[in-house]
């Protein structure tokens, strides 16, 4: 790994020399909601804020939109033609933090694994991440889910310094990106400096698990936990918030949609929700998660059993989205630790089969 | 385990990396009514490349502007360009397919699933269960077994349907079981005045069927989810093994491809991993055992 040092001049040299010739996400103050933050195209580097909280919507929405086509049709007596849509155009998504990297990551993991999800590879191809150093609130907890420090597969990663910023670079990418600007090597100080910083950030941290994120998976297995599921569900609205400001969670719904004309249109997916009464309905009427606190229920154990089962991490990243989302305050952090507890404290008592 | 993605990895951008959307072109043969709301339909692939399945998968099928559902293929694949697809009009897309006429054109993606394990299924007497509908993808099965008499035991149809006209496909059926190549057991939930056979549920007459050598026989079971757990009780009374006891589950699949993650049950995808699953895979599934009481 290379470290070098850039000014906070430099850098929005080299954000005018990416606006030049390609599009530049960043997190910019919303207008509509000022202290709140999205990642929206940039025109100025000025309109850039590197010091923000968390966005609402995570940037997985870059490579995997809210709502995408998948392709164009148009009816004759021949058949359809189709033509699948796909933007080709590269592009730097810059300021993504640590547990948004993770999440990032995660999704390359879960769409890329065969048969790959081409869309979303094919939009993370394009893209130049370069990942920044964040200030936690009380409701992260990166913490607990090992994604403190996350840096795959940001391109170039920046963390605060006195009169600047240290950049990493983990990749040959964004070697080449940094190349168009004036970058200092970094001194023993620099990393000293980043270092104490981490610390700091660490520290602030309030909200954790209290177990690790890998015996998460184990308490999930144990079961016995219908009393917390059936407390959850009767404050959840199925409102769907959690998932569709989670950063790691994938699901969509696929459907197509006529132009006027009834004669061309397209198909398109979007982002769905588990929480919805209708995501495991079939034709015919049964719902196979009918029971809200079922559906509850499949939420943790998805996020920390059956993804971790089969690809060795948790789909957690703590970012804390969607406790601040939630309308019925349900807490992430909160519920796992309720199920440790549970699971320490009334082990013998507990039914082993339900919930 | 935790495998970063590679540039390798990606898509070339001249590459086929449209086939995962796309969906292939079929032009409709022939149609035909089976019961007041079934429809067969028969399909041939439009695309030179070659398509083939198993018995038991399902593709998705396309009425643009309509969108996509999941159809179990119910013919043969001996000739597998050419096959059948069992349609009840119950929803938007079933609907748009049920107007489809000899000359229209559909979409095809797939075949998506593992289908039924003909290779373990060979050498052993196989107890077929079907509860309505269900009968569509075990006819594939059926009808494989009837192309290749020598490679299987006795074959046994136990065929419940709530009305005598929601039996499909009897006329074959019966037809079979006159020629002696399987063993057909029809029963009604509500008869009518000309119903000749049985009434009661399907696993009456499973119930009364002897079964002399239950470690060489295996049972298929498709239908509605209710039916599951009554069969497989009765199946466990006759000993036939866990691992010889075959469903096929029926989920909400929409990308078909272990994504859109509608069809979890538990850690496994049921359009990847399955659709067919042996009872000793689903045993220790809470989300198929919950289903297995009811619950809902």
């Amino acid at each position: 790994m290379t470290y070098r040092t850039i000014s906070i001049t430099n850098l929005n040299r080299l954000f005018e020399y990416i606006i030049e010739s390609k599009d530049l996400f960043a997190p910019k103050e919303r207008e509509d909601q000022p202290g709140f933050y999205r990642f929206d195209r940039i025109l100025k580097p000025d309109e850039i804020t590197l010091s923000y909280g968390t966005t609402t919507i995570p940037p997985k929405a870059f490579f995997f939109p809210p709502e995408e086509t998948l392709f164009t049709f148009s009816l004759s007596d021949e058949g359809a033609k189709l033509n699948p849509e796909l933007e080709e155009a590269p592009f730097v998504l810059a300021g993504v933090h640590p547990c948004d990297l993770a999440a990032i990551e995660a999704l390359d993991l879960a769409l890329g694994q065969p048969p790959a999800d081409h869309r979303w590879l094919f939009n993370r191809r394009r893209a130049v991440i370069i990942g920044v150093d964040c200030t936690p609130d009380e409701y992260c907890f990166c913490g607990s889910v090992n994604t403190l420090n996350s840096r795959n597969p940001a391109d170039l990663f920046l963390t605060p310094v006195s009169g600047g910023y240290l950049v990493e670079i983990p990749t040959a990418r964004g070697l080449e990106l940094l190349s168009s600007v004036e970058t200092f090597e970094a001194g023993p100080e620099h990393l000293e400096e980043a270092e104490t910083r981490r610390k700091e950030k660490t520290a602030q941290l309030t909200a954790a698990f209290n177990r690790t994120s890998a015996d998460i998976a184990g308490v999930l297995e144990s079961g016995g936990f219908g009393d917390i599921w059936k407390e959850l569900a009767s404050r959840c609205y199925s409102c769907g918030s959690c998932n569709l400001v989670c950063p790691t969670c994938f699901c969509f719904h696929t459907d197509d949609r006529f132009e006027l004309n009834l004669t061309s249109g397209h198909r398109f997916r979007s982002w769905d929700s588990c929480q919805f009464l209708e995501f495991a309905l079939v034709t015919g009427g049964h719902n196979f998660r009918g029971l809200r606190r079922n559906r509850v229920r499949h939420r943790w154990r998805c996020k920390f059993l059956h993804l971790y089962k089969e690809f060795g991490r948790v789909f957690c990243t703590g970012c804390g989205r969607c406790s601040r989302a939630c309308t019925a305050d349900i807490n992430m952090a909160d519920v796992i630790n309720r199920l440790v507890h549970e699971s320490e404290n009334h082990s013998e008592t507990r039914p082993g089969k339900e919930g | 385990m935790n495998k970063q993605i590679q540039e390798s990895d990606f898509p070339n951008p001249e590459g086929h990396w449209e086939l995962y959307w796309l969906p292939h072109q079929a032009m409709v043969r022939r149609t035909r009514r089976l019961a007041s709301r079934i429809k067969l339909l028969k399909l041939e692939m439009s695309t030179k490349a070659a398509f083939s399945y198993f018995p038991g998968q399902f593709i998705q099928l396309s009425v643009f502007g309509y969108g996509e559902a999941p159809i179990s293929i119910c013919s043969s694949p001996e000739n597998s360009n050419v096959f059948e697809l069992c349609i009840r009009d119950a929803g938007n897309l079933t609907h748009a397919a049920h107007d489809l006429e000899p000359g229209d054109r559909a979409g095809v993606r797939g075949p998506f699933g593992h289908g039924f394990p003909m290779n373990q299924l060979k050498g052993k007497n196989i107890l077929v269960i079907a509860g309505g509908i269900g009968i569509a993808p075990l006819r594939s099965l059926i009808q494989t077994t009837m192309a290749n008499p020598g490679d299987y035991g006795g074959i046994s149809v136990f065929y419940g349907a709530k009305k005598p006209a929601d039996l499909l496909f009897i006329d074959e059926l019966e037809n079979l079981n006159a020629e002696d190549r399987l063993n057909l057991s029809t029963i009604v939930d509500e008869p009518d005045r000309q119903w000749p056979g049985r009434t009661g549920v399907v696993t009456d007459p499973l119930h009364e069927f002897k079964i002399g050598d239950p470690e060489n026989t295996a049972a298929v079971i498709a239908g509605p989810p209710v039916m599951y757990r009554f069969v497989l009780m009765k199946l466990l009374e006759k000993e036939i093994p866990e691992d010889q006891i075959y469903f096929t589950l029926e989920r909400r699949f929409e990308c078909g491809m272990g994504k859109c993650g509608h069809c979890r049950l538990d850690d496994v995808y049921v359009c990847r991993d399955g659709p067919v699953f042996s009872y000793s895979d689903l045993r220790d599934r809470r989300e198929f055992n919950e289903i297995k009481q009811d619950e809902d």
